[in-house]
């Protein structure tokens, strides 16, 4: 699923060379500019990476009237600014488009990057309507998707010039991480978390509302979502986790987590909470089945920072590769943080 | 610690300088976590560095070290790239 277009400036999103066009720099390209509204309005982003100077993009935010939710305007590769806005907006290659008139620019991309979906400006038109695109947005988060990436970039500015610890740095944004069990409103979002989330998710796989439906009115199954908010803005629901609370232990079936909430101790004081409230139901015993894939490392990695150890799961053939991550016996309970709310 | 061994944990200490925005990772004891309260290497951070460790020296961590133990500190992750590069011929 595209989660963001990069544009090229010249020739491209803009009709003519910035640099070459003396006063009155070039207007933007109708069709285009009315793709770019579309693709907002389904809360895809867009970026810019342009061989032009700082002022360019600047520019092309005032003509087009849009905030992009990242800009590089430099005179390296164009991999190259497609790399440093994946990593800002924390985008793998494949929720990514990329589209430039200049066919050299377009294969340097595609050769460095081949997962970066590569367009000439007369095939995106055509192409913004391929399911890739996705489908018109459906929950306030999503329609709200370009204001909170916004919000990210002034949050990772002040990141950037704030000296302290990562907590410490938490706790100035105000940050407020809200655990509740979900309810039948939560249902889109929940699905749509299925669907769109691959770095932070334990399964890969998308889950339909009725299912979602289904586990919410099981009387073995917990159904937890997690929101976020700091003092830059109102994140939503962000994140949701799926468990059998069986006898045996707690199995968690499905964690997943919206990838602009990395980095905010989201995934962090989820794990924690789980082992609480298992602790609190009169077991210990918790364990996170996890498909092994090259796309979910961030999640393994926050599992394995929160001291969950892995073993190989039994599977059928063809089956996809599994871990079962499990809390160690008899390893400390931890606390959660001061800014996490649980609401029962 | 021979030449090689020394050059490998001289490259990943900048990548992590690199990833982490902070020098520190440069003279950091080989002891130093990489997670958390080490040098604060957060999700994203760690799947750039396995990405690029994966590209520069072959080795995929990610499909290959479950527990990621690997990412301990800055010594544990030289030695497990440094034991998987020094003979590229024996079977996986």
């Amino acid at each position: 699923m595209i989660k963001c277009v990069i544009w090229d400036l010249d020739n491209t999103l803009l009709d003519g060379v910035y640099l070459e066009s003396g006063d009155r720099p070039p207007a933007v390209s109708t069709a285009l500019g009315q793709v770019l509204r579309d693709l907002a309005g389904r809360g895809i982003l867009h970026a810019i990476a342009s061989r032009n100077p700082a002022e360019a993009g600047e520019y092309a935010e005032q003509a087009t009237g849009h905030a992009f939710a990242a800009i590089e305007c430099g005179w390296g590769a164009k991999s190259a600014a497609i790399e440093a806005i994946m990593a800002e907006l924390g985008l793998t290659a494949d929720a990514v488009a990329f589209v430039d008139d200049d066919a050299l620019e377009r294969a340097e991309v595609s050769f460095r990057l081949p997962g970066v979906l590569v367009l000439a400006p007369q095939e995106l038109p055509e192409a913004a309507g391929w399911p890739l695109f996705g489908p018109p947005a459906v929950t306030d988060e999503a329609r709200r998707r370009g204001e909170l990436y916004l919000q990210r970039r002034a949050r990772r500015e002040e990141a950037r010039a704030y000296g302290g610890s990562r907590e410490d740095f938490l706790r100035y944004c105000r940050t407020r991480v809200t655990i509740a069990g979900a309810g039948a409103a939560d249902l889109p979002r929940l699905h749509e978390l299925s669907v769109r989330t691959h770095q932070f998710n334990s399964t890969g796989s998308e889950v339909r509302e009725e299912e979602f439906a289904r586990l919410l009115g099981s009387a073995d199954h917990l159904v937890a979502t997690v929101s976020l908010a700091d003092r830059f803005g109102d994140d939503g629901l962000v994140g949701a986790c799926v468990i059998a609370t069986g006898p045996g232990g707690w199995q968690v079936r499905l964690l997943m987590m919206s990838c602009r909430a990395l980095g905010r101790g989201v995934i962090d004081a989820l794990l924690v909470w789980i082992r609480r409230a298992a602790h609190a139901s009169g077991s210990d015993h918790v364990a996170v089945s996890c498909v092994i894939n090259p796309r979910n490392v961030p999640l393994r990695i926050a599992l394995a920072a929160a001291g969950f150890r892995a073993r190989a799961a039994d599977q059928g053939d063809g089956a996809p590769r599994t871990a079962v991550y499990r809390w160690p016996a008899g390893a400390a309970l931890p606390d959660l943080p001061d800014w996490v709310t649980v609401l029962a | 610690m021979t030449a090689d061994a020394a050059d490998l944990t001289g490259d990943l200490r900048r990548l992590l300088a690199d990833l982490t925005g902070d020098p520190a990772a440069l003279g950091a004891p080989p002891d130093t976590p990489l997670l958390r309260d080490g040098l604060g290497l957060d999700s994203l951070g760690g799947m750039i560095l396995l990405t690029e460790i994966k590209r520069r020296y072959g080795v995929d961590i990610a499909d290959e070290d479950l527990n990621l133990d690997s990412l301990a500190s800055i010594g544990t992750l030289a030695a497990y790239v440094s034991a998987r590069t020094a003979d590229p011929g024996r079977p996986r």
